[in-house]
């Protein structure tokens, strides 16, 4: 089975004066769901983003999905602590946003979108159970609701891998359980590999592996490590 | 906290101290100039300023105008309504032009070695008052509207620029991140996140330029590039300040109108839960 992360003796942070974390060893292969758990300020979300490509490593090598550049459109998808909604816009259109990675940019800039694309879009958005507020402005949902918006646009695009950065803080258990359940499903259904951010060790475990991010004594940065659940 | 609001009186002191001394400086010690300034400026007042002299309302015998109404003759209507004109036309220009402008030189969106040559192009255009502007359009073009929309123009995309690529530099990053790393172009990630989340500030920018132009014409229209500073020009020439002040209150209610309308418009744009439209009360005096 081929790995979809492959991190050997890599450094993160923001400059290497100040490097946050060290991974020695990270593979992490298609299907599997990964928690990375670890204090506030740790590195957790910079590593996050380094996966995603939207900051680059200080030094090391990172493979995503077989390759160290760029991830072709589509593949990767990324859903930020706030969710990274459009506050005034509606739910459609927030979806829309994820599900334009599967055409090309002249249709998504033209707004002459693909029947598929469309369909895509309704699709996710009836199983994550906002049909009836397909026209409501995110500002107007609950954070439950919010959250699975940002689960729906991330389906709507159909990426192979997913990163998920804390996104069920500030929420009720049941609510948690339920968007919990229904990204657990989408993934393992599809085949996709899930790398959550989470403070909750309860919720972590529920994942197929576990890493935390932590210091030590010796050394000024933090090291990821393998926790058995 | 505390300690810093406990600075407030310092800060405050110190520029009150700097600036006294500035000025002192900038005086070097001749007063004289001073002394009779209040008597000079209530004899300048009642006997030149007031009362305006409100013919600037009434028809002009030159050029000759065959409308009905007189107003629609007078030198206020026509140089207001040319006002008015240059400004939409420079603003609505200025606006489409400056708006790729600014993404490409935001730095959130594009690298260094892109934005930063955006900026200095900004920069240098925002470097040369409106009035500068039109003294080159008018030798370029001649006298007229058309140098004075050119003119506005240019300090338009200038000005607005750099509003409107610090507020999309003040987007929050989560949007962003979350589109570029599905892979979004930029241009997708301009048309899809960064205008649906900076409109509202957008077009309040937009209102306010405009408004802003208005002003303008004033003083644009005064080296020849049209509209109501055309006829201030004219009267200032021949001391007839009462008709300058008529024109300067008239253009003064046309500000407060745009205002008005602008704040009625940004409530279009953001939703009623999270914006109330002030009312016209509440638009001067910020009661809540």
């Amino acid at each position: 089975m081929n790995n979809v992360i492959n991190a050997i003796d890599l450094k993160i942070g923001y400059s290497s004066n100040s490097i946050l974390a060290n991974i020695e060893e990270l593979k992490i292969k298609q299907g599997e769901i990964v928690s990375i758990i670890g204090e506030s300020g740790i590195g957790k979300t910079t590593f996050l983003k380094n996966i995603a490509h939207l900051l680059k490593p200080i030094s090391g090598t990172l493979e995503i999905l077989n390759s160290d550049d760029t991830p072709e459109r589509g593949e990767v998808g990324y859903i930020p602590q706030n969710l990274g909604l459009i506050k005034h816009e509606t739910v459609f259109f927030n979806v829309l946003e994820g599900a334009i990675c599967n055409e090309s940019i002249l249709r998504s800039i033209s707004g002459l979108h693909e029947e598929k694309v469309i369909d895509k879009v309704e699709e996710a958005i009836e199983l994550m159970n906002l049909s009836n507020k397909i026209d409501e402005p995110i500002k107007r949902l609950s954070g439950g609701q919010q959250r699975r918006v940002a689960i729906a646009r991330t389906m709507a695009q159909g990426p192979k891998l997913i990163l998920a950065d804390e996104f069920l803080s500030e929420l009720d258990d049941k609510t948690v359980e339920s968007v919990w359940k229904a990204m657990m499903d989408y993934a393992n259904s599809n085949d996709i590999t899930l790398v959550i951010v989470e403070h909750n060790i309860e919720r972590a475990k529920l994942a197929d592996r576990c890493f935390k991010l932590e210091k030590n004594d010796e050394i000024e940065y933090s090291i990821l490590s393998e926790v058995k659940i | 906290m505390n300690i810093k609001r406990k600075k407030y009186p310092i800060f405050l002191g110190f520029i009150l101290i700097t600036t006294y001394l500035v000025f002192v400086d900038l005086v070097d010690g001749d007063w004289s100039s001073l002394e009779n300034s209040l008597d000079n400026l209530s004899t300048f007042f009642y006997e030149s300023l007031w009362p305006p002299n409100w013919k600037v309302i009434e028809a002009q015998s030159y050029p000759v105008c065959e409308r009905n109404w007189d107003f629609l003759c007078s030198p206020a209507y026509i140089g207001i309504t040319e006002t008015l004109k240059i400004a939409f036309v420079a603003t609505g220009l200025g606006f489409i032009l400056s708006l790729p402008l600014a993404t490409l030189a935001s730095r959130n969106l594009y690298s260094d070695s892109i934005a930063i040559p955006f900026r200095l192009l900004l920069s240098a255009m925002r470097t040369l008052p409106s009035i500068i502007w039109a003294i080159f359009f008018v030798i370029l073009v001649g006298l007229g509207p058309v140098s004075g929309v050119l003119a506005m123009t240019f300090y338009t995309i200038g000005y607005l620029g750099k509003m409107q690529y610090e507020t999309i530099e003040g987007l929050s990053n989560d949007p962003l991140d979350a589109a570029k790393a599905m892979g979004l172009k930029n241009s997708e990630v301009i048309q899809r996140v960064v205008i649906p989340e900076t409109a509202n500030n957008l077009i309040s920018q937009l209102f306010f330029m405009f408004e802003y132009n208005v002003r303008h014409g004033s003083v644009i229209g005064i080296v020849g590039a049209g509209g109501i500073g055309y006829y201030i020009s004219t009267y200032l020439k021949f001391l007839q300040y009462d008709k300058v002040i008529a024109l300067l209150i008239i253009l003064f209610i046309v500000v407060v109108i745009i205002d008005l309308i602008s704040i009625k418009a940004r409530s279009y744009f953001v939703d009623g839960d999270t914006f109330k439209s002030p009312s016209l009360f509440e638009n001067f005096f910020r009661v809540k």
